[in-house]
Protein backbone atom coordinates (compact mmCIF):
# COMPACT_ATOMS: atom_id res chain seq x y z
CA UNK A 1 0.00 0.00 0.00
CA UNK A 2 2.52 2.31 0.98
CA UNK A 3 4.59 2.00 -1.94
CA UNK A 4 1.39 2.68 -4.13
CA UNK A 5 0.85 6.09 -2.08
CA UNK A 6 4.25 7.51 -2.94
CA UNK A 7 4.21 6.50 -6.34
CA UNK A 8 0.90 8.13 -6.79
CA UNK A 9 1.43 11.74 -5.05
CA UNK A 10 -0.96 13.51 -3.86
CA UNK A 11 -0.81 16.36 -6.55
CA UNK A 12 -1.69 14.03 -9.31
CA UNK A 13 -4.49 12.47 -7.20
CA UNK A 14 -6.00 16.13 -6.72
CA UNK A 15 -5.43 16.96 -10.83
CA UNK A 16 -6.83 13.67 -11.54
CA UNK A 17 -10.33 14.41 -9.41
CA UNK A 18 -10.00 18.12 -11.07
CA UNK A 19 -10.06 16.84 -14.68
CA UNK A 20 -12.72 14.48 -13.62
CA UNK A 21 -14.81 17.29 -12.54
CA UNK A 22 -13.92 19.47 -15.17
CA UNK A 23 -14.48 16.46 -17.78
CA UNK A 24 -18.23 16.27 -15.84
CA UNK A 25 -19.27 19.89 -16.18
CA UNK A 26 -17.07 20.44 -19.92
CA UNK A 27 -17.14 17.29 -21.59
CA UNK A 28 -14.75 17.37 -24.89
CA UNK A 29 -18.09 17.35 -27.66
CA UNK A 30 -17.82 21.28 -26.52
CA UNK A 31 -14.38 21.61 -27.14
CA UNK A 32 -14.99 23.96 -29.73
CA UNK A 33 -16.84 25.85 -27.47
CA UNK A 34 -14.03 26.68 -25.33
CA UNK A 35 -12.67 29.85 -26.24
CA UNK A 36 -16.49 31.34 -25.65
CA UNK A 37 -16.38 30.43 -21.97
CA UNK A 38 -13.18 31.56 -21.45
CA UNK A 39 -14.25 34.88 -22.83
CA UNK A 40 -17.64 34.97 -20.73
CA UNK A 41 -16.44 36.35 -17.02
CA UNK A 42 -14.75 39.34 -19.66
CA UNK A 43 -17.73 39.63 -21.32
CA UNK A 44 -20.12 39.84 -18.23
CA UNK A 45 -17.65 42.33 -16.28
CA UNK A 46 -17.78 44.73 -19.30
CA UNK A 47 -21.68 43.99 -19.57
CA UNK A 48 -21.90 46.04 -15.99
CA UNK A 49 -20.54 49.21 -17.79
CA UNK A 50 -23.61 48.57 -20.19
CA UNK A 51 -26.08 48.29 -17.72
CA UNK A 52 -24.45 51.20 -16.68
CA UNK A 53 -25.01 52.84 -19.93
CA UNK A 54 -28.89 51.77 -20.00
CA UNK A 55 -29.65 53.08 -16.36
CA UNK A 56 -27.60 56.74 -17.56
CA UNK A 57 -30.18 56.66 -20.79
CA UNK A 58 -32.70 55.65 -18.64
CA UNK A 59 -32.42 58.47 -16.23
CA UNK A 60 -31.55 61.29 -18.84
CA UNK A 61 -35.38 60.82 -20.07
CA UNK A 62 -36.35 61.98 -17.07
CA UNK A 63 -37.07 65.56 -15.80
CA UNK A 64 -36.90 66.59 -12.09
CA UNK A 65 -39.47 68.26 -10.92
CA UNK A 66 -38.05 71.16 -8.72
CA UNK A 67 -41.10 71.63 -6.54
CA UNK A 68 -41.57 67.94 -5.12
CA UNK A 69 -37.84 67.11 -6.28
CA UNK A 70 -39.18 63.82 -8.05
CA UNK A 71 -38.08 62.63 -11.17
CA UNK A 72 -41.13 62.03 -13.84
CA UNK A 73 -42.05 58.92 -14.77
CA UNK A 74 -42.62 59.27 -18.31
CA UNK A 75 -40.41 60.04 -20.53
CA UNK A 76 -39.08 63.65 -22.40
CA UNK A 77 -35.97 65.09 -24.17
CA UNK A 78 -36.25 68.26 -22.34
CA UNK A 79 -33.06 67.49 -20.39
CA UNK A 80 -31.43 67.14 -23.97
CA UNK A 81 -32.73 70.73 -24.88
CA UNK A 82 -31.43 72.40 -21.55
CA UNK A 83 -28.25 71.00 -22.17
CA UNK A 84 -27.87 72.22 -25.54
CA UNK A 85 -29.32 75.55 -25.17
CA UNK A 86 -27.58 76.56 -21.50
CA UNK A 87 -25.09 78.61 -22.67
CA UNK A 88 -22.85 77.55 -19.47
CA UNK A 89 -22.26 73.76 -20.56
CA UNK A 90 -21.44 75.42 -23.92
CA UNK A 91 -18.95 77.14 -22.81
CA UNK A 92 -17.76 74.06 -20.42
CA UNK A 93 -17.89 71.79 -23.72
CA UNK A 94 -15.83 74.46 -25.70
CA UNK A 95 -13.01 74.79 -23.14
CA UNK A 96 -12.81 70.83 -22.65
CA UNK A 97 -12.59 70.32 -26.30
CA UNK A 98 -10.12 73.03 -27.20
CA UNK A 99 -7.97 71.58 -23.99
CA UNK A 100 -8.04 68.41 -24.96
CA UNK A 101 -6.72 69.39 -28.73
CA UNK A 102 -4.22 71.90 -27.12
CA UNK A 103 -2.67 68.92 -25.07
CA UNK A 104 -2.67 65.99 -27.20
CA UNK A 105 -0.59 68.48 -29.85
CA UNK A 106 1.96 69.01 -26.77
CA UNK A 107 1.99 65.71 -25.13
CA UNK A 108 2.70 64.45 -29.16
CA UNK A 109 5.48 67.20 -29.63
CA UNK A 110 7.54 66.02 -26.13
CA UNK A 111 6.44 62.29 -26.10
CA UNK A 112 7.82 61.54 -29.78
CA UNK A 113 11.49 61.91 -28.85
CA UNK A 114 11.25 60.71 -25.45
CA UNK A 115 10.15 57.64 -26.86
CA UNK A 116 12.57 58.24 -30.01
CA UNK A 117 15.47 58.68 -27.52
CA UNK A 118 14.05 55.76 -25.26
CA UNK A 119 13.80 53.40 -28.09
CA UNK A 120 17.33 54.20 -30.34
CA UNK A 121 19.75 54.77 -27.37
CA UNK A 122 22.68 52.56 -27.17
CA UNK A 123 22.93 52.97 -23.41
CA UNK A 124 21.04 50.05 -21.27
CA UNK A 125 21.12 52.43 -18.47
CA UNK A 126 19.59 55.60 -20.02
CA UNK A 127 16.87 53.35 -21.52
CA UNK A 128 16.28 52.07 -18.13
CA UNK A 129 16.39 55.60 -16.61
CA UNK A 130 13.97 56.89 -19.08
CA UNK A 131 11.52 54.17 -18.33
CA UNK A 132 11.82 54.75 -14.51
CA UNK A 133 11.28 58.59 -14.85
CA UNK A 134 8.36 57.67 -17.19
CA UNK A 135 6.26 55.11 -14.78
CA UNK A 136 7.62 56.49 -11.59
CA UNK A 137 5.15 59.44 -12.16
CA UNK A 138 2.44 57.13 -14.19
CA UNK A 139 2.41 54.75 -10.86
CA UNK A 140 1.55 57.88 -8.55
CA UNK A 141 -1.91 58.70 -9.61
CA UNK A 142 -3.37 61.98 -10.56
CA UNK A 143 -4.70 63.35 -7.39
CA UNK A 144 -1.09 63.03 -5.77
CA UNK A 145 0.82 64.25 -8.96
CA UNK A 146 -1.60 67.75 -8.65
CA UNK A 147 -0.90 68.11 -5.11
CA UNK A 148 2.67 68.36 -6.65
CA UNK A 149 1.93 70.85 -8.53
CA UNK A 150 -0.15 72.87 -5.90
CA UNK A 151 3.26 72.83 -3.84
CA UNK A 152 5.40 74.05 -6.43
CA UNK A 153 2.76 76.78 -8.15
CA UNK A 154 0.44 77.65 -5.51
CA UNK A 155 0.08 80.70 -4.19
CA UNK A 156 2.57 80.29 -1.28
CA UNK A 157 4.70 77.71 -3.49
CA UNK A 158 7.99 77.50 -3.99
CA UNK A 159 7.75 79.38 -7.17
CA UNK A 160 6.33 82.04 -5.78
CA UNK A 161 8.27 81.92 -2.42
CA UNK A 162 11.64 81.79 -5.20
CA UNK A 163 10.57 85.21 -6.41
CA UNK A 164 9.61 87.02 -3.17
CA UNK A 165 13.14 86.03 -2.59
CA UNK A 166 14.46 87.94 -5.38
CA UNK A 167 11.99 90.70 -4.82
CA UNK A 168 9.12 89.66 -7.67
CA UNK A 169 5.54 89.88 -6.43
CA UNK A 170 3.83 87.04 -6.32
CA UNK A 171 1.74 85.81 -9.42
CA UNK A 172 -0.78 83.95 -9.78
CA UNK A 173 0.37 80.60 -11.47
CA UNK A 174 -2.75 78.00 -10.88
CA UNK A 175 -6.14 77.94 -10.80
CA UNK A 176 -6.60 79.24 -14.49
CA UNK A 177 -6.46 77.70 -17.96
CA UNK A 178 -2.90 76.90 -18.63
CA UNK A 179 -2.34 75.90 -15.33
CA UNK A 180 -5.19 73.51 -16.06
CA UNK A 181 -3.30 72.38 -19.70
CA UNK A 182 0.24 72.04 -18.22
CA UNK A 183 -1.22 69.45 -15.36
CA UNK A 184 -2.79 67.36 -18.37
CA UNK A 185 0.24 66.96 -20.37
CA UNK A 186 2.29 66.10 -17.39
CA UNK A 187 -0.50 63.34 -16.95
CA UNK A 188 -0.31 62.54 -20.12
CA UNK A 189 3.04 62.24 -21.32
CA UNK A 190 3.48 58.41 -19.71
CA UNK A 191 0.70 57.61 -22.12
CA UNK A 192 1.39 58.79 -25.26
CA UNK A 193 5.34 57.74 -24.69
CA UNK A 194 4.22 54.17 -23.89
CA UNK A 195 1.63 54.39 -26.96
CA UNK A 196 4.76 55.96 -29.41
CA UNK A 197 7.57 53.01 -28.29
CA UNK A 198 6.31 49.80 -29.52
CA UNK A 199 6.06 51.78 -32.90
CA UNK A 200 8.96 53.22 -33.03
CA UNK A 201 10.60 49.81 -32.15
CA UNK A 202 9.09 48.17 -35.34
CA UNK A 203 10.81 51.16 -37.41
CA UNK A 204 14.29 49.36 -38.47
CA UNK A 205 16.99 51.55 -37.97
CA UNK A 206 18.83 50.91 -41.29
CA UNK A 207 15.98 52.59 -42.74
CA UNK A 208 17.26 55.65 -41.30
CA UNK A 209 20.82 54.89 -41.75
CA UNK A 210 20.21 54.24 -45.28
CA UNK A 211 18.28 57.91 -45.86
CA UNK A 212 21.13 59.34 -44.16
CA UNK A 213 23.63 57.47 -46.87
CA UNK A 214 21.96 58.84 -49.74
CA UNK A 215 22.38 62.15 -48.59
CA UNK A 216 19.32 63.35 -46.01
CA UNK A 217 19.95 65.10 -43.17
CA UNK A 218 18.31 64.11 -39.58
CA UNK A 219 15.05 66.95 -40.17
CA UNK A 220 14.25 64.92 -43.50
CA UNK A 221 14.88 61.62 -42.08
CA UNK A 222 12.42 62.15 -39.63
CA UNK A 223 9.71 63.99 -41.91
CA UNK A 224 10.30 61.53 -44.54
CA UNK A 225 11.09 58.00 -43.06
CA UNK A 226 10.55 57.91 -39.45
CA UNK A 227 7.37 59.60 -39.01
CA UNK A 228 5.17 58.32 -41.54
CA UNK A 229 6.24 54.93 -40.17
CA UNK A 230 5.77 56.04 -36.86
CA UNK A 231 1.69 56.40 -38.03
CA UNK A 232 0.28 53.31 -35.77
CA UNK A 233 2.12 55.17 -32.10
CA UNK A 234 0.95 58.36 -33.32
CA UNK A 235 -3.18 57.20 -33.82
CA UNK A 236 -2.68 55.04 -30.67
CA UNK A 237 -1.08 58.18 -28.48
CA UNK A 238 -3.30 60.63 -29.97
CA UNK A 239 -6.56 58.82 -29.26
CA UNK A 240 -5.73 57.95 -26.03
CA UNK A 241 -4.71 61.39 -24.79
CA UNK A 242 -7.63 62.93 -27.05
CA UNK A 243 -10.31 61.39 -25.25
CA UNK A 244 -8.70 60.86 -21.61
CA UNK A 245 -7.91 64.85 -21.58
CA UNK A 246 -11.33 65.76 -22.59
CA UNK A 247 -13.27 63.88 -19.97
CA UNK A 248 -10.60 64.33 -17.15
CA UNK A 249 -11.87 65.64 -13.59
CA UNK A 250 -9.30 65.64 -10.97
CA UNK A 251 -6.98 67.92 -13.39
CA UNK A 252 -9.18 70.90 -13.78
CA UNK A 253 -11.05 70.05 -9.87
CA UNK A 254 -7.33 70.62 -8.50
CA UNK A 255 -5.80 72.92 -10.36
CA UNK A 256 -8.40 75.28 -11.99
CA UNK A 257 -9.72 75.36 -8.72
CA UNK A 258 -13.67 75.41 -9.72
CA UNK A 259 -13.22 78.38 -12.34
CA UNK A 260 -12.00 75.92 -15.18
CA UNK A 261 -14.69 72.89 -15.19
CA UNK A 262 -14.67 69.87 -17.78
CA UNK A 263 -17.72 68.36 -18.70
CA UNK A 264 -16.85 65.76 -16.33
CA UNK A 265 -16.60 68.26 -13.51
CA UNK A 266 -19.98 69.79 -14.75
CA UNK A 267 -21.45 66.18 -15.05
CA UNK A 268 -20.42 65.72 -10.68
CA UNK A 269 -21.96 69.20 -10.00
CA UNK A 270 -25.16 67.87 -11.61
CA UNK A 271 -25.42 64.69 -9.89
CA UNK A 272 -23.79 65.93 -6.36
CA UNK A 273 -24.45 69.70 -5.94
CA UNK A 274 -27.51 69.96 -7.63
CA UNK A 275 -28.90 66.89 -7.72
CA UNK A 276 -29.90 66.72 -11.35
CA UNK A 277 -29.49 63.25 -11.93
CA UNK A 278 -31.61 63.56 -15.21
CA UNK A 279 -29.41 66.54 -16.30
CA UNK A 280 -25.85 64.98 -15.41
CA UNK A 281 -27.02 61.57 -17.00
CA UNK A 282 -27.92 63.66 -20.28
CA UNK A 283 -24.80 65.39 -19.98
CA UNK A 284 -22.94 62.03 -19.33
CA UNK A 285 -24.33 60.39 -22.44
CA UNK A 286 -23.55 63.49 -24.88
CA UNK A 287 -20.02 63.18 -23.26
CA UNK A 288 -20.13 58.96 -24.00
CA UNK A 289 -21.42 59.98 -27.40
CA UNK A 290 -18.77 62.97 -28.40
CA UNK A 291 -15.83 60.42 -27.04
CA UNK A 292 -16.78 57.70 -28.94
CA UNK A 293 -17.49 60.16 -31.99
CA UNK A 294 -13.72 61.67 -32.04
CA UNK A 295 -12.30 58.11 -31.33
CA UNK A 296 -14.72 56.45 -34.20
CA UNK A 297 -13.28 59.07 -36.62
CA UNK A 298 -9.79 58.57 -35.73
CA UNK A 299 -10.32 54.89 -36.31
CA UNK A 300 -12.34 55.33 -39.84
CA UNK A 301 -9.93 57.90 -40.78
CA UNK A 302 -6.05 56.60 -40.14
CA UNK A 303 -6.95 52.83 -38.73
CA UNK A 304 -6.91 51.65 -34.96
CA UNK A 305 -3.03 51.65 -34.86
CA UNK A 306 -0.98 50.32 -31.84
CA UNK A 307 -4.38 49.98 -30.23
CA UNK A 308 -5.38 46.75 -31.68
CA UNK A 309 -5.61 44.23 -29.46
CA UNK A 310 -5.73 40.22 -29.71
CA UNK A 311 -3.86 37.80 -32.98
CA UNK A 312 -3.70 39.20 -36.13
CA UNK A 313 -2.09 43.01 -36.73
CA UNK A 314 -2.62 43.66 -40.30
CA UNK B 1 22.00 56.50 -32.69
CA UNK B 2 23.20 58.33 -35.67
CA UNK B 3 22.92 61.86 -36.27
CA UNK B 4 24.25 65.15 -36.19
CA UNK B 5 25.09 67.42 -33.12
CA UNK B 6 21.90 69.53 -33.88
CA UNK B 7 19.57 66.39 -33.89
CA UNK B 8 20.99 64.95 -30.48
CA UNK B 9 20.72 69.15 -29.28
CA UNK B 10 16.72 69.27 -30.16
CA UNK B 11 15.98 65.86 -28.66
CA UNK B 12 17.86 66.17 -25.48
CA UNK B 13 15.97 69.49 -25.11
CA UNK B 14 12.84 68.13 -25.56
CA UNK B 15 13.34 65.07 -23.80
CA UNK B 16 15.06 67.22 -20.51
CA UNK B 17 11.69 69.25 -20.54
CA UNK B 18 9.81 65.95 -20.25
CA UNK B 19 11.96 64.92 -17.60
CA UNK B 20 11.70 67.89 -15.44
CA UNK B 21 8.04 67.83 -16.19
CA UNK B 22 7.47 64.63 -15.12
CA UNK B 23 9.23 64.20 -12.10
CA UNK B 24 9.33 67.71 -10.35
CA UNK B 25 5.41 66.74 -8.27
CA UNK B 26 7.56 63.56 -7.05
CA UNK B 27 10.53 65.39 -6.55
CA UNK B 28 9.11 67.96 -4.53
CA UNK B 29 6.28 65.99 -2.48
CA UNK B 30 9.22 63.77 -0.98
CA UNK B 31 11.07 66.67 -0.19
CA UNK B 32 8.13 68.78 1.25
CA UNK B 33 7.27 65.31 3.32
CA UNK B 34 10.56 66.04 4.87
CA UNK B 35 10.15 69.71 6.24
CA UNK B 36 10.62 71.06 9.82
CA UNK B 37 8.12 73.79 9.35
CA UNK B 38 4.16 73.66 9.82
CA UNK B 39 3.78 75.01 5.54
CA UNK B 40 6.10 74.09 3.20
CA UNK B 41 7.96 77.26 2.41
CA UNK B 42 11.19 77.52 0.06
CA UNK B 43 13.69 77.31 0.86
CA UNK B 44 12.90 74.79 3.28
CA UNK B 45 13.26 75.08 7.20
CA UNK B 46 15.49 72.00 8.02
CA UNK B 47 14.52 68.42 7.63
CA UNK B 48 12.28 66.30 9.72
CA UNK B 49 10.00 63.66 10.16
CA UNK B 50 7.60 65.05 12.85
CA UNK B 51 4.63 64.55 9.53
CA UNK B 52 5.59 60.44 9.31
CA UNK B 53 5.30 60.38 13.04
CA UNK B 54 2.00 62.70 12.73
CA UNK B 55 0.52 60.41 10.03
CA UNK B 56 1.40 57.35 11.59
CA UNK B 57 -0.64 57.98 15.18
CA UNK B 58 -3.48 58.97 12.66
CA UNK B 59 -6.02 55.74 12.62
CA UNK B 60 -8.33 57.85 9.46
CA UNK B 61 -5.52 58.13 7.30
CA UNK B 62 -4.53 54.39 7.84
CA UNK B 63 -7.83 53.20 7.83
CA UNK B 64 -8.31 54.67 4.47
CA UNK B 65 -4.75 53.21 3.06
CA UNK B 66 -5.80 49.85 4.39
CA UNK B 67 -9.37 50.26 2.50
CA UNK B 68 -7.37 51.15 -0.27
CA UNK B 69 -5.02 48.12 -0.38
CA UNK B 70 -8.51 46.05 0.20
CA UNK B 71 -9.85 47.65 -2.98
CA UNK B 72 -7.14 47.02 -5.34
CA UNK B 73 -7.04 43.49 -4.11
CA UNK B 74 -10.15 42.54 -4.42
CA UNK B 75 -9.63 44.30 -8.44
CA UNK B 76 -6.59 42.09 -8.80
CA UNK B 77 -7.81 38.95 -7.76
CA UNK B 78 -10.66 39.51 -10.10
CA UNK B 79 -8.67 40.24 -12.92
CA UNK B 80 -6.68 37.67 -13.12
CA UNK B 81 -9.01 34.56 -13.82
CA UNK B 82 -11.09 37.01 -15.75
CA UNK B 83 -8.34 38.86 -17.89
CA UNK B 84 -5.91 35.90 -18.39
CA UNK B 85 -8.77 33.14 -19.96
CA UNK B 86 -10.17 36.17 -22.28
CA UNK B 87 -6.29 36.81 -23.27
CA UNK B 88 -5.55 33.58 -23.80
CA UNK B 89 -8.87 33.04 -25.98
CA UNK B 90 -8.47 35.71 -27.94
CA UNK B 91 -4.71 35.34 -29.20
CA UNK B 92 -5.16 31.46 -29.36
CA UNK B 93 -8.07 31.17 -30.69
CA UNK B 94 -9.96 31.91 -34.45
CA UNK B 95 -12.96 33.19 -32.28
CA UNK B 96 -15.95 34.16 -34.39
CA UNK B 97 -17.03 38.06 -34.56
CA UNK B 98 -13.27 38.53 -33.12
CA UNK B 99 -13.34 42.01 -34.28
CA UNK B 100 -16.99 42.78 -32.44
CA UNK B 101 -15.70 40.91 -29.19
CA UNK B 102 -12.35 43.49 -29.28
CA UNK B 103 -14.01 46.32 -29.81
CA UNK B 104 -16.75 45.19 -26.54
CA UNK B 105 -13.82 44.39 -24.68
CA UNK B 106 -12.21 48.02 -25.28
CA UNK B 107 -15.63 49.76 -24.05
CA UNK B 108 -13.59 50.24 -20.68
CA UNK B 109 -11.29 52.66 -22.27
CA UNK B 110 -13.61 53.87 -24.61
CA UNK B 111 -16.79 55.31 -22.63
CA UNK B 112 -15.09 58.09 -20.19
CA UNK B 113 -14.47 57.66 -16.38
CA UNK B 114 -16.58 59.68 -15.76
CA UNK B 115 -19.55 57.89 -17.65
CA UNK B 116 -18.50 54.15 -16.44
CA UNK B 117 -18.36 55.69 -13.15
CA UNK B 118 -22.22 57.16 -12.56
CA UNK B 119 -23.58 53.94 -14.62
CA UNK B 120 -21.73 51.46 -12.19
CA UNK B 121 -23.18 53.89 -8.92
CA UNK B 122 -26.82 54.01 -10.67
CA UNK B 123 -26.49 50.41 -11.03
CA UNK B 124 -24.84 49.48 -7.90
CA UNK B 125 -27.29 51.71 -5.98
CA UNK B 126 -30.04 49.80 -7.52
CA UNK B 127 -28.49 46.48 -6.47
CA UNK B 128 -28.31 47.73 -2.71
CA UNK B 129 -24.80 47.47 -2.46
CA UNK B 130 -23.38 50.79 -2.47
CA UNK B 131 -21.50 51.70 0.44
CA UNK B 132 -19.37 48.17 0.69
CA UNK B 133 -15.86 48.09 -0.25
CA UNK B 134 -15.92 45.11 -3.24
CA UNK B 135 -18.33 46.68 -5.96
CA UNK B 136 -15.76 49.60 -6.04
CA UNK B 137 -12.98 46.92 -6.32
CA UNK B 138 -14.56 45.13 -9.19
CA UNK B 139 -15.09 49.15 -10.36
CA UNK B 140 -11.73 49.31 -10.42
CA UNK B 141 -11.65 45.83 -12.09
CA UNK B 142 -13.72 46.88 -14.93
CA UNK B 143 -12.20 50.29 -16.29
CA UNK B 144 -8.82 48.82 -16.03
CA UNK B 145 -9.78 45.04 -17.43
CA UNK B 146 -8.06 46.04 -20.67
CA UNK B 147 -4.69 46.22 -19.21
CA UNK B 148 -5.07 42.83 -18.02
CA UNK B 149 -6.00 41.59 -21.52
CA UNK B 150 -3.53 43.44 -23.14
CA UNK B 151 -0.73 42.33 -21.12
CA UNK B 152 -1.64 38.94 -21.51
CA UNK B 153 -2.25 38.51 -25.55
CA UNK B 154 1.48 40.05 -25.66
CA UNK B 155 3.02 37.31 -24.22
CA UNK B 156 0.76 34.75 -25.75
CA UNK B 157 1.72 35.44 -29.45
CA UNK B 158 5.10 33.67 -27.71
CA UNK B 159 3.37 30.43 -26.82
CA UNK B 160 3.69 27.48 -29.91
CA UNK B 161 0.06 25.10 -30.01
CA UNK B 162 2.57 22.73 -30.94
CA UNK B 163 3.34 22.63 -27.47
CA UNK B 164 0.40 22.55 -26.30
CA UNK B 165 -0.52 19.70 -28.66
CA UNK B 166 2.75 17.73 -27.38
CA UNK B 167 1.34 17.61 -23.97
CA UNK B 168 -2.14 16.42 -24.86
CA UNK B 169 -0.51 13.74 -27.14
CA UNK B 170 1.85 12.67 -24.06
CA UNK B 171 -1.35 11.93 -21.93
CA UNK B 172 -2.22 15.40 -20.77
CA UNK B 173 -5.72 15.78 -19.86
CA UNK B 174 -6.73 19.29 -20.78
CA UNK B 175 -6.55 21.31 -17.40
CA UNK B 176 -2.77 20.17 -17.04
CA UNK B 177 -2.29 20.82 -20.11
CA UNK B 178 -3.45 24.62 -19.15
CA UNK B 179 -1.71 24.58 -16.06
CA UNK B 180 2.00 23.28 -16.91
CA UNK B 181 2.21 24.20 -20.80
CA UNK B 182 -0.20 27.85 -21.30
CA UNK B 183 -0.06 29.35 -18.07
CA UNK B 184 3.59 29.31 -17.87
CA UNK B 185 4.22 30.49 -21.29
CA UNK B 186 1.88 33.66 -20.71
CA UNK B 187 2.78 33.89 -17.16
CA UNK B 188 5.14 37.22 -17.79
CA UNK B 189 2.07 38.64 -19.18
CA UNK B 190 -0.42 37.29 -15.99
CA UNK B 191 2.57 39.46 -13.76
CA UNK B 192 2.62 42.55 -15.98
CA UNK B 193 -1.18 42.45 -15.87
CA UNK B 194 -1.59 41.96 -12.21
CA UNK B 195 0.78 44.65 -11.41
CA UNK B 196 -0.74 46.95 -13.60
CA UNK B 197 -4.01 46.35 -12.12
CA UNK B 198 -3.20 47.07 -8.95
CA UNK B 199 -1.20 50.24 -8.69
CA UNK B 200 -4.11 51.78 -11.02
CA UNK B 201 -6.50 50.35 -8.57
CA UNK B 202 -4.65 51.63 -5.95
CA UNK B 203 -4.09 55.23 -7.31
CA UNK B 204 -7.62 54.97 -8.99
CA UNK B 205 -9.40 58.44 -7.99
CA UNK B 206 -12.96 59.46 -9.62
CA UNK B 207 -14.63 56.25 -9.69
CA UNK B 208 -13.76 55.55 -6.12
CA UNK B 209 -15.07 59.55 -5.42
CA UNK B 210 -18.02 58.14 -6.88
CA UNK B 211 -18.72 55.17 -5.31
CA UNK B 212 -17.36 55.78 -2.05
CA UNK B 213 -19.07 57.33 1.16
CA UNK B 214 -17.68 59.13 4.17
CA UNK B 215 -17.83 55.76 6.43
CA UNK B 216 -15.52 54.07 3.45
CA UNK B 217 -13.39 56.75 1.70
CA UNK B 218 -9.94 55.62 -0.15
CA UNK B 219 -6.48 57.65 0.28
CA UNK B 220 -6.67 59.31 -3.05
CA UNK B 221 -10.30 60.58 -2.36
CA UNK B 222 -9.32 61.24 1.36
CA UNK B 223 -5.94 62.88 0.14
CA UNK B 224 -8.50 65.01 -2.95
CA UNK B 225 -10.70 66.04 0.30
CA UNK B 226 -8.31 67.40 2.28
CA UNK B 227 -6.30 69.50 -0.40
CA UNK B 228 -7.22 73.12 0.50
CA UNK B 229 -5.22 76.52 -0.39
CA UNK B 230 -2.69 76.16 2.42
CA UNK B 231 -0.63 73.28 2.21
CA UNK B 232 0.70 71.09 4.91
CA UNK B 233 3.18 68.93 5.16
CA UNK B 234 1.13 65.92 6.24
CA UNK B 235 -0.72 65.40 3.09
CA UNK B 236 2.70 65.43 1.57
CA UNK B 237 3.71 62.71 3.89
CA UNK B 238 0.60 60.32 3.41
CA UNK B 239 1.67 60.94 -0.61
CA UNK B 240 4.94 59.23 -0.17
CA UNK B 241 2.68 56.08 0.41
CA UNK B 242 1.67 56.39 -3.11
CA UNK B 243 5.30 57.15 -4.01
CA UNK B 244 6.77 54.20 -2.32
CA UNK B 245 3.64 51.84 -3.90
CA UNK B 246 4.70 52.72 -7.14
CA UNK B 247 8.83 52.48 -6.34
CA UNK B 248 7.98 49.24 -5.29
CA UNK B 249 5.67 47.87 -7.99
CA UNK B 250 8.71 49.61 -10.90
CA UNK B 251 11.19 47.43 -8.97
CA UNK B 252 9.29 44.40 -9.35
CA UNK B 253 7.80 44.83 -13.09
CA UNK B 254 11.94 45.40 -13.81
CA UNK B 255 12.85 42.26 -11.50
CA UNK B 256 10.19 39.66 -12.64
CA UNK B 257 9.54 40.32 -16.16
CA UNK B 258 11.78 43.60 -17.33
CA UNK B 259 10.52 46.86 -18.10
CA UNK B 260 11.84 46.37 -21.42
CA UNK B 261 9.02 44.40 -22.14
CA UNK B 262 6.74 47.79 -22.95
CA UNK B 263 9.16 48.85 -25.78
CA UNK B 264 8.38 45.65 -27.79
CA UNK B 265 6.74 46.35 -31.02
CA UNK B 266 3.99 43.36 -31.08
Amino acid sequence: MRAARTAYPLKWRIMDALEGVAAAIWPARFKRATPYLMLLPAVLLVGLLVLGLIQIADASLRTLDTTTFQFSDDYSIANFRRALTEPLFLVVAQRSLIAALIVTAVTLIFAFPYAYLMVRTRSPRLRKFLLIALFLPFFIGQVVRAYGWLIILGNQGMVNEALGLVGVAPMRLIYNYPAVLFGLVQYMLPFAVLMLAPALTAIPEELEAAAGSLGANWVRIFIHVVLPLARPGFIGAGVVVLTLSLTDFAVPAILGGGSQDFIANAIYDQFFRTSDQGLGATLALMLVALGSILVGLVFALFGAGTLAMGRSRA
Amino acid sequence: MSGSRSKSFVLWTLVTIALITLSAPTVVVLGASFTGGNIITFPPDGLSLRWYARISQASDLRNAFLRTLQVATVCTIVAIPVGTLAGIALAKYAVRFEKTIQIYLLLPFTIPLIGSGIGLMLIFGKAGILGQLWPVGIACCVINLPFMIWAVTASATGLDPDLELAAANCGAPPLQVFFSVTLPAVMPGVITGSLLMFILALNEFLVSLLLVDARIVTLPVLIYNSIRSIITPDLAAISVVFIACSAVAIFLLDRLVGLDIFLKSK
